[in-house]
């Protein structure tokens, strides 16, 4: 058993992030993951507007919660201004892998394309080797050690849980995954920051093997 | 006066009764019960070995240090939410370049349970049993058995301790596979075993080996009531059969104590 790190399914410690570059509407819909195949309403709503603030976005976070064998989000409907980021998380454990899957081609976390992101928390010590299950070749390497234990074999649970509030950037533009290889402990959290893509995923090798 | 009067003295009980308990055989039991905090599944393997035999007049056979060697096959779940602390992934921000900071939200972790399918080990117990001797005709037979009175206390082999540690070694391979488990590892096994605790094992096994223990019944003499005295040795010569009209059985206290069956016979 590994944990399991694929973009493709979402579980309870990933994160999906889009960013809405243009005004308009959009629609989508939280599914069990290939669940777009089945159910093509797309119930949900993001309102985009022009941009009036000065920064350069804000962020705006969707809490999904599992219940009677659907999605819903904490927000069904949303406005925000154009350039800003929505996140979205679903925290139960027991909730089945799933897939935010918008009404445009950019808006699906199954692929990331422009100006979207995806995080892991990593539960589980390992070398977790990512490649693009879509075939681009981008690719790196996650090693995740659990922390340090000490002559009693117990791990200084204050320093490790100081250490989970720090996460480690991965910026993917077109081809190119910098920093290609990682060291972090368990707990910590990789976030993949997605610029400019052909459409891809961040998939555990093991977990690509398992599906092909 | 019996017409027959068969007597062994201690010596020869040992040698008896170590034999008759070896055909007692192997004995069975599944179920359920309370391992510490958890519900367990059971399956329970077990047989005897005599210990030492003392014939008490006027009925009592004392077998000390009866042994019961045992093996049992467990499965239980353990809820970590029981043992473990409420954990959540803080908030993690992060600085994205000319872009800005994105967080991603606080994900607090719910335990699963964690079934374990089978526990396996084994050991011994030994008790003291003070038997009483039971003859019964029944279909056409008489059976003479020693069954138990009295058990004394069960005494545990040293193993049994050890048991905690083969529960150890097998739920934490088993824990290994819980995300986010890893620095409470420790805390979790020390956690489990201290809840189930020696008393916890003793609780949970005493109960399932005591029936096997004074549910025992030893058979001594079985032979029918019917008795071929001497087989057939032609066509004019038959078997020759005699009646076994009453059998008791006493023990019989004299220089030497002995186990004594009275047999009164007709033809």
């Amino acid at each position: 058993m590994f944990d399991r790190l694929d973009s493709r399914i979402l579980r309870f410690s990933d994160c999906y992030g889009q960013r809405f570059m243009k005004p308009g509407t959009y629609c989508y819909h939280a599914l069990p993951a290939t669940g777009y195949a089945v159910d093509i309403k797309r119930p949900f709503v993001i309102n985009v507007g022009e941009r009036k603030s000065t920064n350069v976005m804000n962020q705006h976070t969707v809490i999904l919660r599992f219940d009677k064998q659907s999605f819903q989000p904490d927000k069904t409907e949303l406005t925000i201004e154009s350039g800003d980021l929505v996140i979205w998380n679903c925290p139960d454990r027991n909730a089945p892998g799933y897939i935010v899957q918008g009404d445009k081609e950019f808006f699906a976390s199954v692929r990331l394309w422009n100006e979207c992101g995806f995080s892991h928390a990593f539960g589980m010590p390992g070398v977790y080797e990512w490649k693009d299950a879509y075939g681009s070749g981008i690719c790196g390497v996650i090693n995740v050690a659990d922390p340090p234990r000490d002559s009693k074999n117990c791990v200084d649970l204050a320093a490790w849980r100081e250490s989970l509030s720090k996460a480690v950037l991965v910026t993917i533009d077109k081809n190119e995954a910098q920093p290609e290889k990682v060291e972090i402990v368990t707990g910590q959290t990789v976030y993949f920051a997605i610029t400019v893509s052909k459409g891809i995923s961040i998939t555990d090798r093991r977990a690509f093997y398992a599906q092909t | 006066m019996s017409e027959i009067i068969a007597a062994i003295d201690e010596t020869g009980a040992n040698t008896l009764l170590a034999d008759a308990i070896q055909t007692v055989g192997t004995l069975s039991k599944s179920g359920s019960g309370n391992l510490g905090p958890f519900g367990a599944s059971y399956t329970v393997h077990g047989s005897f070995t005599s210990g030492a035999v003392d014939l008490i007049p006027p009925d009592t056979i004392r077998i000390d240090h009866l042994h019961f060697a045992w093996h049992a096959d467990l499965s239980f779940s353990i809820d970590l939410n029981d043992f473990l602390p409420h954990f959540c992934l803080p908030q993690v921000c992060i600085d994205i370049p000319c872009v800005g900071e994105v967080c991603t939200p606080e994900i607090c972790i719910d335990w699963p349970t964690i079934p374990i399918p089978t526990v396996s080990f084994g050991d011994f117990v030994e008790a003291t049993a003070d038997f009483g001797l039971d003859v019964a005709l029944t279909s056409g037979n008489w059976k003479v058995q020693i069954v138990v009175k009295n058990v004394s206390q069960l005494q545990f082999g040293p193993g049994t301790a050890a048991i905690l540690g083969i529960i150890a070694a097998a739920i934490t391979p088993l824990l290994l596979a819980v995300p986010f488990i890893g620095p409470f590892l420790a805390i979790a096994v020390d956690a489990i075993i201290a809840a189930i605790g020696i008393a916890g094992l003793t609780g949970f096994l005493g109960p399932i080996i005591s029936p096997f223990i004074s549910g025992l019944k030893v058979p001594v003499y079985n032979q029918p009531k019917h008795f071929e005295l001497l087989p057939a040795a032609g066509a004019n010569d038959p078997a020759v059969f005699i009646e076994l009209d009453t059998v008791q059985a006493r023990i019989e206290g004299s220089d030497e104590d002995e186990l004594v069956l009275d047999i009164d016979i007709s033809a």
